[in-house]
């Protein structure tokens, strides 16, 4: 399978802490692929070295064979990024974000179309502060899709949704990895995480813990559920 | 051009919703103006053979200028580097100078409508007329403008935060607008102040644009012309060198 992230020995040391430490993954073309782990795992971290908003400290990590650091303008042409937390301008109307977000890309999508399958259309003309919590990360969805990525990553994205919206939004991301978009998510969801990524990366202090399908993983252990693998592999490492 | 004429569009509807730049950009320079209009309009200043009035013109159509300039720009883009907007923009196709040149576009037309208000003003109600050529003003006003601008330009791109950025363009913005004779003239400061204000960029773009406006054209001139294209060149370049996302 062509593989379009390569991640080798990627290490990075925040005030003599090792975030993440001497990590080493692909991610496959058309693949889910979700990172677990406790908060302050490194999950962020390691997104944040790949997308080149930190310099690695040791090793490298390539999107598509580039480093995202030096060949910005090209890569996030197919890259939508939804980041752990969004912030916005002051006093902006959420028709706004999408209009700004939409003129940087070469061939974005119709935007008003996405707010429409996100359900935001009715607050288009709204200011981006006063929405809800779960609007907001459905608006940082919907300015990930914007570019027509081929890659999307996806941080945390469904933490602080309801149940409904969680759902709403896994088929949503169900259906871009149907059309094979290749997608990176964090996720403290075990659910989340079986009911959509083809294979799965814990991750502990900023190493690797295991890698591989759900059943991989479930088959390493006699565990009933994904939760139960995590809670014992995590575990286990102390 | 699409591209940078949505953002423009977008980022300057941003700006006035939050009117301070306005404040100090426009109503400031417009109020000092009809202070010294009703006070002094037609009183020469001792040992110079003009008036306060014409002083000031020169002066004060610079006020919107260092406004947008010193705090306009450098804090728009501070606060966005605050708030994490410009680490969003990072994982977009933006670059630092699509960005820059969007706020450069917003404070130009903030300073040009000060301008334009200032003139208005002086010739309406104080019926100012300019004794030398318009022509040579407007295109001393755009050299200062530009290089300015490409000092606020460095600031925005220096400073890792908001406050410091604050601390920065207080420092940079205040002794610029009292010591350069953007709001207090000039003239009435004492030698040693003159002297020392001389190496402002500000102060020898406001004495070029009073020359000009008086009629009076001398060798310095260059000098003074040198000194900001090289401010505006320099400012340029270091700002788009070490333009910092985060």
């Amino acid at each position: 399978m062509d593989k379009c992230i390569e991640v080798k020995d990627l290490t990075k040391i925040f005030e003599a802490r090792k975030v993440v430490d001497q990590l080493s993954f692909d991610v496959n073309v058309g693949e889910v692929y979700g990172i677990l782990g406790h908060n302050g795992a490194g999950k962020t971290t390691t997104i944040e070295s790949i997308l080149g908003l930190n310099q690695p400290d040791c090793g490298y990590a390539l999107i598509f064979g580039k480093n995202a650091r030096n060949e910005r303008k090209i890569l996030f042409e197919r890259i939508g990024v939804q980041l752990q937390v969004s912030y916005y301008q002051d006093n902006i109307k959420v028709i706004e974000v999408c209009e700004e977000i939409a003129a940087l890309y070469q061939n974005p999508a119709d935007y008003h179309q996405l707010l429409h399958q996100f359900q935001l259309d009715t607050f288009k003309n709204q200011y981006v502060d006063q929405l809800s919590g779960g609007e907001k990360q459905k608006l940082s969805l919907v300015i990930a899709l914007i570019p027509q990525p081929e890659i999307i990553f996806l941080d945390e994205l469904t933490t602080g949704l309801d149940v409904v919206a969680r759902r709403e939004v896994w088929n949503i991301l169900k259906n871009l990895k149907e059309k094979g978009m290749t997608i990176v998510l964090t996720t403290h969801y075990m659910e989340e995480a079986q009911y959509l990524c083809d294979r799965i990366l814990l991750l502990k202090q900023g190493k690797k813990v295991i890698e591989g399908t759900v059943n991989d993983i479930m088959q390493s252990g006699p565990y009933q559920n994904l939760e139960e693998a995590y809670l014992t592999l995590m575990e286990e490492k102390q | 051009m699409k591209r940078f004429m949505t953002l423009l569009k977008i980022e300057q509807r941003l700006s006035l919703r939050c009117p301070d730049g306005l404040i100090f950009g426009i109503g400031m320079p417009v109020g000092v103006l009809l202070m010294i209009g009703l006070i002094a309009e037609q009183q020469t200043i001792s040992q110079e053979n003009y008036t306060f009035l014409q002083s000031a013109f020169a002066s004060l159509i610079t006020v919107g200028i260092c406004a947008t300039a010193f705090m306009g720009i450098p804090l728009t883009i501070a606060n966005y580097r605050d708030k994490k907007i410009l680490k969003h923009f990072f994982v977009t196709p933006m670059s630092p100078k699509l960005i820059l040149c969007v706020q450069f576009c917003i404070g130009a037309i903030i300073s040009i409508l000060s301008a334009l208000l200032v003139s208005i003003c002086a010739i309406v109600i104080f019926h100012y007329q300019m004794e030398g050529s318009i022509l040579y003003f407007i295109l001393a006003y755009c050299l200062i403008l530009v290089s300015m601008y490409s000092l606020g330009m460095i600031i925005a791109s220096l400073c890792p935060n908001l406050k410091v950025a604050n601390v920065v363009c207080t420092f940079v913005y205040f002794p610029m607008l009292f010591l350069s004779g953007a709001t207090i003239p000039f003239e009435i400061f004492p030698q040693f102040i003159q002297n020392l204000a001389k190496v402002l960029p500000l102060t020898q773009g406001i004495s070029l644009l009073k020359d000009i406006s008086l009629g009076i054209y001398h060798q310095d001139m260059i000098y003074s012309i040198i000194y900001l294209l090289v401010m505006a060149i320099i400012g340029c370049i270091i700002s788009l060198k070490t333009f910092q996302w985060e």
